[in-house]
């Protein structure tokens, strides 16, 4: 790909990774003009970072020109594409915010930064039957959107699931490119460079760092129109996301949970502070005035439907006592709950216990 | 003159004569020993001449040779002591007249020429009958064991002296009664029962149909919550041994030297092996001759792996074989053994580190990379083998408390017996006795799917990402759901129930 002297420029600046954020703002606000960031660095530097770090190896032009040589051409190697401020395909949502990442490195079907946008985020202790319904909800969204999310287990992955089979999904990484956090789940990752769009705004080979997550997470409700909170405790990382949407002037919604259940007290805050109660992507459609078509039902034959009306009666219960319920064996309900939940229409959520999704 | 004398040596589950010959001529007196004896049999030179002088007989001045023939075997053990002994006394002329030929002896030796028992014995008794011996010697204390030989003369002898007296026909030994066998409930089934495990519906359920099929069990649950009580319950709900399978079962724990005061093995096994077990002690091994290991031992019972992560990785691996075999084979120096190991896998473990996850009112703190990597100790091989894994619930106080009576082991063990029943009119004339060692053939013939149930498993298949074993794991249980429910096809609700017990598969 062909980039401008100006995007080389700051492309350079961002693979630079001893600096930090402010620091190199500060530098491409000093610099004027993003050019002469390569040409006169030496100049530059001093007169914006006073506390001069051994961390900044000082070169000549000649090395920093090769250096950003050497950068665009790992990401073409890799079919990988900067999109810089100054490109017109950043996204303008992303513009917006207050602290726009300066470049976003992106491997992928980059066509769907220009689709309309909606962040699902969940915290990686998120109980069964969430994750099976942030599925369900991720999949029916990814229909009229781009489902934007990070890869983290829990929540996260479970949204990923749900809109992997449309390809309309965006990941932000807290990490370059190369890297991959958690690294059990590398596997989702390339997959999600081959269907959807990752995206970071770290130079590739850049490691994961305690404040990346933070900053990652700004970029998650920045990009996107509405963020969807399905799990998230009272200290949760999740309602980082969720206070940078309402900060950004983003609809929040939330998943509704029991009380008591540490898993979703962030959920519940958040829908005491105002947040949409969600039960469905019909809620969110409905808040960004969306038809919506209807879920096609499963065939459900009486004792299966049944059963279903009883769990949805009782909320999550002990197969015992859904059996007591039904009048029947405990191994019959089992088998029809087994049933249910090959429907997706059942969850198990451990010890024996299951709930309606 | 030379005497020869007929002993066996055991070669894992099977005897091997041994002819131990002697020769005791004219020359410096010396006492030799040929023909690859281990330590033990050397040692066994001391015994002999010390119980033949103390038994009030005397030992040649002469030079002795005593040569053990097939000379290729290495013999091992003490049971050749009374061999030795009796050719010595044969060669040595003190045993004029007496016939010796086609008798076994098997004994060790005490230095007062008392007789000691031996390992191994059954095995010895019913291969040698095997190979048309039928007269037997053996020491007294093994008797309870012999007895259960039928069609054999088997003389029980308290002392050298006493064989001596036997042989000569001054005082004959009375041969031993043949035991009719008889299934005795022994201390453990009255001590475990199913009616004092409280709750826990569902794990009881899926315990009936494991032991119904001879399925293998994993029980995952929260620290105290009743899994190893479910797992002592196990023996008395299993069919009662027959007495071919009390007699395989007494051979394997004769040749460990378990063998109890019975005699003979009347209860199915029920081992316990712990957790720190070396691959060895599991499977078996053993420097030359290879003593049966743990799951050899657990044969035609339950072998009961308690927190299962926490066995070395390499330990749980090696039964993976052997679970599908339901036999073992172990190559040593001194020669490749095979032992029956057809048992069923009952284990237990944790939900994740912390013990909560899946608890109605306790929080679980463990992250799921925390859940996943303790899951991951027990490898997907391993689990794919374990057609049941249930969960066990956390009880609350007041069920633990209720007075309420649980059904017992004897009302299952009905159901059992009806399930075996009809499971052992299917397979009639076949190798086989339950649904979980039918191979592909047998699947075709017994466990046709209706296109509805066929539907279900495909679905299934899918959503849980089975593997082929899976699959087939799933239809053998429903085939036991369907056999339990008195039905002569596998209905998708048996499909759908046998679906059900795979939480791990679905958990991935």
């Amino acid at each position: 790909m062909d980039y401008s002297e100006e995007e080389r420029a700051i492309i350079w600046l961002c693979g630079c990774t001893a600096l930090e954020y402010r620091e190199r703002v500060a530098l491409l606000r000093a610099a004027k003009d993003p050019r002469s960031l390569l040409a006169d660095f030496e100049k530059i530097f001093p007169s914006v970072i006073k506390t001069f770090s051994s961390r900044v190896y000082m070169n000549e032009r000649a090395q920093r020109e090769r250096e950003a040589d050497r950068l665009l051409k790992s990401l073409d190697d890799r079919g990988r594409i900067a999109i810089t401020l100054m490109t017109a395909e950043y996204p303008k949502e992303l513009k917006a915010i207050p602290d726009p990442p300066l470049v976003l490195f992106a491997e992928g079907n980059a066509e769907l930064l220009k689709m309309r946008k909606f962040c699902i985020v969940g915290s990686r202790m998120t109980p069964p039957w969430a994750e099976k319904q942030c599925k369900t909800v991720s999949a029916e969204l990814s229909q009229k959107f781009a489902v934007v999310t990070g890869l983290a287990e829990g929540g996260d992955r479970a949204a990923v699931e749900g809109a992997l089979p449309s390809g309309n999904l965006i990941t932000v990484l807290p990490c370059g490119l190369d890297e991959c956090y958690p690294a059990a789940h590398a596997d989702i990752k390339n997959k999600i460079a081959n269907t959807g769009l990752l995206i970071s705004e770290y130079a590739p080979k850049e490691k994961t760092k305690k404040y990346s997550f933070y900053a990652r997470n700004r970029i998650l409700a920045g990009l996107s129109e509405g963020v969807l909170v399905v799990s998230a405790g009272i200290k949760s990382g999740t309602l980082i996301t969720a206070n940078r949407a309402l900060d950004y002037g983003r609809d929040v919604f939330a998943f509704p949970y029991n009380l008591g259940v540490a898993q979703g007290e962030g959920c519940n805050e958040l829908i005491k502070k105002g947040a949409f109660l969600t039960s469905g992507a019909g809620d969110i459609f409905g808040n960004f005035g969306i038809a919506c078509e209807e879920r096609p039902q499963a065939e459900l034959d009486g004792e299966e439907s049944r059963l279903l009306a009883i769990l949805k009666e009782c909320g999550e219960e002990h197969l015992a006592v859904i059996a007591d319920r039904a009048g029947m064996q405990i191994f019959e309900a089992a088998a029809t709950l087994s049933a249910l939940e090959l429907k997706g229409l059942a969850v198990k959520s451990g010890g024996n216990r299951y709930s309606a999704t | 003159m030379i005497a020869k004398i007929i002993c066996f040596a055991l070669h894992g589950l099977d005897g091997v004569p041994v002819e131990v010959e002697t020769d005791v001529s004219k020359g410096i007196p010396c006492y030799e020993m040929v023909g690859l004896p281990d330590t033990a049999v050397k040692e066994s030179k001391e015994r002999v001449r010390t119980a033949i002088k103390n038994g009030g007989m005397l030992f040649p001045v002469q030079k002795i040779t005593i040569n053990f023939a097939p000379a290729d075997i290495k013999k091992e053990g003490a049971a050749f002591d009374l061999a030795i002994a009796v050719s010595l006394l044969k060669a040595s002329e003190q045993l004029v007249g007496a016939d010796v030929k086609d008798i076994v002896f098997l004994g060790e030796l005490a230095l007062n020429g008392d007789l000691r028992p031996v390992n191994g014995l059954l095995p010895i008794l019913i291969s040698a009958k095997g190979q048309g011996y039928t007269k037997f010697i053996v020491p007294a204390e093994n008797a309870k064991e012999a007895r259960f030989m039928g069609g054999a003369e088997i003389y029980p002898a308290r002392s050298l002296a006493e064989v001596v007296r036997h042989l000569m026909g001054i005082e004959a030994i009375e041969p031993l009664q043949t035991a009719e066998f008889a299934v005795t409930r022994g201390q453990r089934q009255s001590s475990s029962d199913l009616k004092f495990v409280k709750g826990q519906p569902v794990a009881r359920r899926a315990l009936e149909i494991a032991v119904s099929g001879g399925h293998n069990l994993l029980m995952v649950g929260p620290p105290g919550t009743g899994k190893t009580l479910l797992a002592r319950c196990i023996p008395t709900v299993m069919p009662d041994l027959t007495f071919e399978e009390a007699l395989e079962i007494t051979k394997i724990h004769s040749v460990a030297g378990t063998l109890g005061e019975e005699g003979i093995i009347t209860e199915r096994p029920f081992r316990t092996p712990h957790h720190t077990a070396t691959t060895v002690s599991m499977c078996g091994g053993g420097n030359r001759v290879v003593h049966p290991g743990e799951i050899s031992l657990a044969h035609g019972g339950v072998l009961f792996l308690d927190e299962l992560p926490e066995y070395k990785r390499s330990t749980l691996e090696a039964l993976r074989q052997p679970l599908e075999d339901g036999k073992i084979t172990v190559s040593r120096a001194g020669g490749t053994f095979t032992y029956p190991s057809s048992f069923m896998l009952c284990a237990s473990m944790n939900p994740c580190p912390c013990g909560n996850y899946g608890s109605a009112n306790l929080t679980c703190t463990c992250t799921p990379s925390e859940i996943r990597r303790y899951r991951k100790k027990v490898s997907g091989p391993l689990l794919d083998r374990i057609d049941l894994q249930v969960e066990v619930d956390n009880i609350t106080y007041d069920e633990l408390t209720s007075s309420a009576t649980e059904e017992g082991s004897a009302a299952v063990k009905e159901r059992v017996d009806r399930a075996r029943a009809v499971q052992r009119e299917r397979f009639a004339g076949q190798s086989i006795v339950v649904n979980s060692e039918m191979g592909e053939r047998e699947m075709n013939a017994y466990c046709a799917l209706s296109a509805e149930g066929d539907n279900i498993l495909r679905g299934a298949f899918e959503k849980m990402h089975l593997s082929a074993r899976a699959r087939s794991r799933i239809i053998k249980v429903a085939r036991t759901i369907a056999d339990l429910d008195g039905s002569q096809y596998i209905l998708p609700k048996h499909v759908f129930e046998a679906v059900s017990y795979r939480i791990y598969d679905k958990m991935s």
